[in-house]
């Protein structure tokens, strides 16, 4: 019993321990920030005169209200990624948004003042067409869906269906656009490919077909209504054929025939090889349209046009628009600056409003070809730009920042070679003075500071007064985004540094970004370098780049006309302090980055010890090479997983900059047990091409990167993925589903050496005789997973995390404690001794271990974990839909004092005891003198 | 002992019965084929309703989802907190409501290949175990979430109240200030103190109670208050 207690008592300890986030730490060593993705369509909520709501629907599946004035966010409704949560339509009417997700699966109306959902409906399969809103009697109440086959209208209120009808003869005709504008009928537009347009007139009432037409068009130009035509004024069902020679007019209620009206007769002239589109607008959908419609004749050139008792007039021609509109938006000053900014604007959302004194406002939202969203409004003011390319970050590292001029010249210092005891100490003094100095300035500030308002207290990061504090804690983050646009964030705050846009990146590349020089060679500028890989054709380039400025280097990337395998980063040197990073071609030649003389020397050296290994997962082919002196490569090993049962999923290796620092770990017995510490260790994850729940499983092979050599295979059965994997000093973890037990299983495997060491002063992969002990264990974890990564210190000292990101949004940071295979079912007196905690099958997940509490992270991709200069203190940042940037200290703030230290009591106590002791020794010595004159 | 005997008897009854139970339970679910997805099989909706209790819906509906197995399945929620995730297909899913601020408890609903719904609670361990849910779905709030660890607060009331603090000072209070007060020197004083101490302790014969436990405890007394000295000190070592 009293073991028992002992042991809950432990539990309990070793549970408070795990440390969490103080309430009055949020927002202080963290933030967040939320983005929605590249826009698809936008709305102005302009139902109220002064709602401040802007709607946007993205590319990423993301339903959102934006604040016109701050960017910020209303509420945002993320659904699911890929096909199934596509934004089809967004219609809006009053407070309700009405969207068709999932290829017009589901039909959404939201509330946009709260942001909660109105209803949601299932609509019958087939392909999504087009969708328009209905009224009736001045009255929107309905909405109409065009699918491929049938046509539906549900009621605005409640989403429920009034009626559907199949289309007629949907075998040939291939109905594309539905028209409404209030009179009770529903105007289905389809066209037979060059023959002829279909019309067909439902009522609103029940769905009866009032009237079909086939108008008869020598047209082979119309194969897409919605891309060519429009319905101006009163019904006027208006076409322009792609040539750009005649417009096509048909009156949509009387449907005589289609008369033909040349561009040339109004004096217009299609740009050459541009497809015209025309532009109409419907202010009030229960009413008709405009009569007055826009031609786009070019790229940037429209043409206002006026439909008048069926005679078209030209009013205004625009040229180019973009100019045109921006020029009204911003005032002339602004204007040539921002027209640079916009030189590739991609969409433009623009709201008109009445002013307080009757004049026209404008308010533009731009969309640019980058995904960077601006707000203007009219006097030229750019209200806010969102850089909606960070909605989508694909990889990122984190680059120390470069050192003051006062700290490099301190750095210098101990750098030099002695010279001299007299220079030396002069050198020591004058450093001090300097630091003096500095002091004494920042004093000097704070006091300046202290006397001002807060709120005109700026202390603004710019690239200018970037520098290195002294825990080296504020880091730049280099953020690669999936559109090609790289970032440059500082760490602490957030604020974005710099930005460049790569405009020739492919839609399918592939990025890895590589640090070839940090800041710590002062007089060279550090250097990135980041491998664009198009996945269709295996073609690479690199773009070398400054971390710190983000200015492209002028050292020129090699040319590299070869699809490219793969790509590692060597610890060698050039002369000029940058690594060399070795490219590998589909002829498996060998070309080096830089490839100096010095360089190339260096690597006919090492050659020797200088082994790759590459993956192919459509074949299943692992194979390991040798470099040969004179850059050619050589196999020397290969494994081959039969494709036709189990894939690859994961190789995974070492992170490069992890340091261990014990060899192994204390038994309670006092011996050692040595860790397996292999650095060319690969982990490779498989799963079963069966997928039927009985029969699939999961494979994990752990080979040598270097011989080959399997050191363990573990196979999980009535399993599958997705499987998240991470390996770190001498273990692997993994995560699964079981179809079994329908759970998510994690899963440890540890490797160690035994009681003795090898060679305990160099690994060789080449030189183990013995076989690693294997153990594992798997424990239960009740939700699942996103993504998975480790925390990483500068030591190795402080004891790893494990940083989970869950579906829920939270990030969660599990201590590795919970998964060792050692934790004992039976508790003994050596495993006590240990600090093993007994065996549970269930890991909890509570909330006071998520690292970000409330401030959570839709569609968590990645995770990145980076050592600070203190070794208690890793940063994390957590990336997908959202970016969250924190600091985590799984060892607790060892090495410095806590930010809540209480600098108040500690002084207060020894002031006290200080005084105590000045009045208790006067009172001792009046004492003593009393009793000397008694 | 023969009753002891009966009774594990039983218990093993129980338990096989239960695990009979089980069995025919899990044949029931049997038709939910893990969560692979039959592209032609008919597609279901879970319904139900979140409640926080004491919270108008307005002010959290926009920040929840309703995530089925993962992000496998979204939905979102209704004004009124009732949400239906549709399209699902039949098998056995985990169902949470997951907001930053409040937290809900997950729930298992199994779907039949006919469409027959039935709520559990979520049980990793024992998976196959059945324990009714209503359903549709009543999904209440057990309270806001607890993200933060509480800072260990230190005040001079808190200080000074401690009951260590208390028995070191009050005494202490005592021995100082009792002999400024009473002037021992005076005589007159002196017998009449004298005299009150006779009135407290009428029987001189009679050993005194609190000598006696002095006595008894004499062997624990140094320990206790070396301890109590090294407690006293404790909320200003515990800062550093």
């Amino acid at each position: 019993m009293a073991k028992l207690i002992l042991l809950w008592l432990k539990c309990v300890v070793l549970w408070a321990t795990v440390e969490a986030v103080f309430e009055d730490q949020v927002g202080k060593f963290d933030w967040r920030q939320q983005y929605v993705g590249k826009v698809r369509f936008s709305h102005f909520d302009t139902h109220v005169q002064s709602s401040k709501k802007v709607l946007v629907a993205t590319e990423r599946n993301v339903f959102a209200a934006l604040n016109t004035r701050t960017g910020e966010l209303f509420w945002r409704h993320v659904d699911k990624t890929g096909s199934e949560g596509n934004i089809d339509a967004l219609l809006q009417h009053g407070q309700d948004a009405v969207l068709v997700v999932g290829n017009g699966r589901l039909l959404r109306s939201w509330e946009i003042n709260v942001g909660g959902l109105n209803w949601e409906v299932v609509l019958d399969s087939g392909s999504f067409q087009s969708a328009c809103l209905v009224g009736q009697q001045d009255m929107v109440k309905h909405v109409a869906v065009l699918k491929k086959t049938a046509i539906s209208v549900h009621y605005l209120s409640n989403g429920h269906q009034k009626w559907i009808e199949n289309l007629p003869e949907t075998e040939t005709v291939d109905y594309q656009a539905v028209y409404s504008d209030g009179n009770g009928e529903v105007y289905v537009l389809g066209v037979v490919p060059h023959s002829h347009i279909t019309i067909v007139v439902y009522s609103m009432e029940d769905g009866e077909i009032i009237k079909q037409v086939n108008m008869s068009v020598e047209a082979p130009w119309l194969s897409n209504i919605q891309a060519s035509c429009v319905v101006v004024g009163q019904g006027m069902l208006t076409c322009v054929d792609s040539a750009g020679v005649s417009f096509y007019m048909l009156d949509l209620h009387l449907q005589l025939q289609m008369t033909q009206v040349p561009l040339q007769s109004l004096a217009l002239e299609v740009d050459p090889g541009f497809h015209p589109v025309l532009l109409s607008h419907q202010p009030n959908l229960a009413r008709q349209p405009l009569s007055e419609f826009f031609l786009q004749l070019g790229p940037d050139h429209y043409q206002l046009l006026q439909l008048n008792n069926g005679q078209i007039a030209a009013m205004r021609d625009f040229k180019p628009v973009t100019v045109w509109l921006l020029k009204h938006l911003l005032t002339s000053r602004a204007v040539e600056e921002n027209l640079r900014k916009f030189n590739s604007v991609f969409q433009l959302y623009v709201q008109a409003f009445l002013k307080k004194d009757d004049s026209v406002g404008y308010r533009a939202m731009v969309q640019t070809e980058d995904h960077t969203l601006t707000f203007i409004q009219q006097p030229g003011r750019v209200m806010w730009t969102r850089e909606e390319a960070l909605s989508d970050v694909v990889t990122m590292e984190m680059v120390d920042l470069p050192l003051t001029g006062t700290q490099a010249e301190l750095e210098g210092e101990f750098g030099k070679k002695a010279d001299g005891l007299m220079s030396m100490v002069m050198k020591r003094l004058s450093s001090q003075l300097i630091l003096l100095q500095a002091w004494i300035g920042h004093l000097w500030k704070l006091f300046y500071d202290a006397r001002k308002p807060r709120s005109q207290v700026k202390n603004d990061v710019t690239i200018e007064n970037l520098s290195r504090d002294e825990f080296n804690l504020q880091k730049m983050m280099v953020m690669v985004t999936a559109s090609g646009k790289l970032f440059g964030i500082d760490s602490k705050t957030g604020g974005i540094l710099w930005r460049h846009y790569l405009d020739n990146v492919p839609p399918n590349a592939a990025f890895k970004l590589m640090v070839q020089r940090t800041t710590a060679h002062f007089p060279h500028p550090p250097q990135c370098t980041l491998l664009i890989k198009d996945k269709d054709t295996g073609l690479a380039t690199l773009h070398v780049f400054n971390p710190i400025f983000g200015k492209k280097s002028h050292v020129t990337p090699p040319a590299l006309p070869q699809p490219i395998l793969q790509s590692l980063m060597l610890p060698l040197m050039d002369q000029d302090y940058a690594k060399v990073l070795l490219l590998v071609d589909d002829q498996y030649k060998v070309s080096a980055f830089p490839s100096t003389k010095n360089v190339l020397q260096q690597l006919q050296e090492m050659a020797a010890s200088i082994f790759f290994y590459l993956v192919d997962s459509s074949q299943g082919r692992l194979s390991g090479f040798r470099l040969r002196t004179d850059l050619s490569t050589e196999q020397i090993w290969e494994v081959i997983i039969p494709p036709e049962v189990q894939k690859i999923v994961s190789v995974k290796g070492k992170r490069p900059n992890e340091h261990v620092h014990s060899q192994g770990r204390v038994m309670g017995d006092r011996s050692v047990l040595y860790k397996y510490l292999n650095p060319n260790l690969l982990a490779v994850v498989t799963e079963s091409t069966d997928l039927h729940q009985e029969r699939s499983f999961i494979g994990i092979l752990l080979i040598d990167g270097v011989t080959g050599r399997i050191i363990h295979e573990a196979v999980q059965r009535k399993a599958r993925g997705p499987v998240h994997v991470v390996h770190s000093e001498n273990w692997v973890v993994y995560e699964y589903w079981s179809t079994k037990s329908r759970r998510n299983e994690f899963s440890v495997i540890e490797l160690y050496e035994g009681m003795e060491l090898y060679n305990s002063t160099v690994f060789s992969s080449l030189d183990r005789p013995h076989a690693p002990q294997v153990l594992q264990q798997s424990y239960i974890f009740p939700s699942s997973i996103s993504t998975m990564e480790a925390t990483l210190t500068e030591k190795g000292i402080t004891s790893r995390h494990l940083l989970i990101g869950l579906p829920s949004g939270g990030i969660l940071s599990l201590p590795k404690m919970f998964l060792d295979p050692r934790r004992p079912e039976i508790v003994s007196e050596q495993s006590r001794e240990e600090n093993l905690i007994p065996y549970a099958p269930e890991l909890l997940i509570r909330t006071e271990w998520f690292i970000n509490y409330n401030q959570t992270v839709s569609r968590v991709r990645g995770i990145y974990t980076a050592p600070s200069g203190l070794e208690s203190t890793c940063l994390v940042v957590a990336y997908g839909l959202d970016i969250y940037q924190t600091r985590v200290y799984p060892s607790k703030q060892f090495d410095v004092l806590k930010d809540d230290y209480d600098y108040m009591l500690i002084s207060s106590v020894l002031f006290a005891l200080f005084f105590a002791t000045m009045i208790s020794k006067r009172l001792a010595e009046v004492k003593l003198l009393n009793r000397a004159w008694r | 002992m023969l009753q002891r005997e009966r009774i594990t008897l039983q218990l093993i009854f129980l338990q096989a019965a239960l695990v009979v139970a089980w069995c025919f339970t899990d044949i029931e679910t049997g038709p939910g084929a893990g969560v692979s997805t039959q592209p032609n099989g008919d597609r279901f909706k879970i319904e139900g309703r979140a409640i926080v209790p004491g919270i108008k819906t307005q002010d959290w509906v926009s920040t929840a989802r309703v995530l089925v197995e993962g992000e496998e399945y979204v939905g979102f929620l209704r004004t009124d907190g009732s949400f239906a995730v549709n399209d699902v297909p039949s098998g056995s899913y985990v169902v949470e409501v997951v907001t930053p601020t409040y937290r809900f408890e997950p729930v298992r609903v199994d779907i039949t290949t006919k469409g027959k719904m039935r709520a559990r609670l979520v049980n990793y361990i024992k998976t196959s175990e059945v324990i009714r849910q209503p359903y549709p779905l009543q999904i209440r709030a057990s309270g806001p979430h607890s993200y933060f660890m509480k800072r260990e607060t230190w005040g001079w009331t808190d200080f000074l109240m401690n009951p260590m603090v208390m028995m070191m000072v009050l005494p202490l209070l005592i021995i100082v200030l009792l002999p400024k007060v009473v002037n021992t020197n005076d005589p007159e004083m002196r017998k009449e103190m004298e005299q009150s101490m006779n009135m407290l302790n009428p029987n001189p014969e009679l050993p005194d109670v609190s000598e006696l436990m002095t006595k008894l405890f004499s062997g624990s007394k140094g320990s206790s208050k070396a301890g109590s000295s090294s407690k006293g000190t404790r909320p200003a070592a515990k800062r550093r």
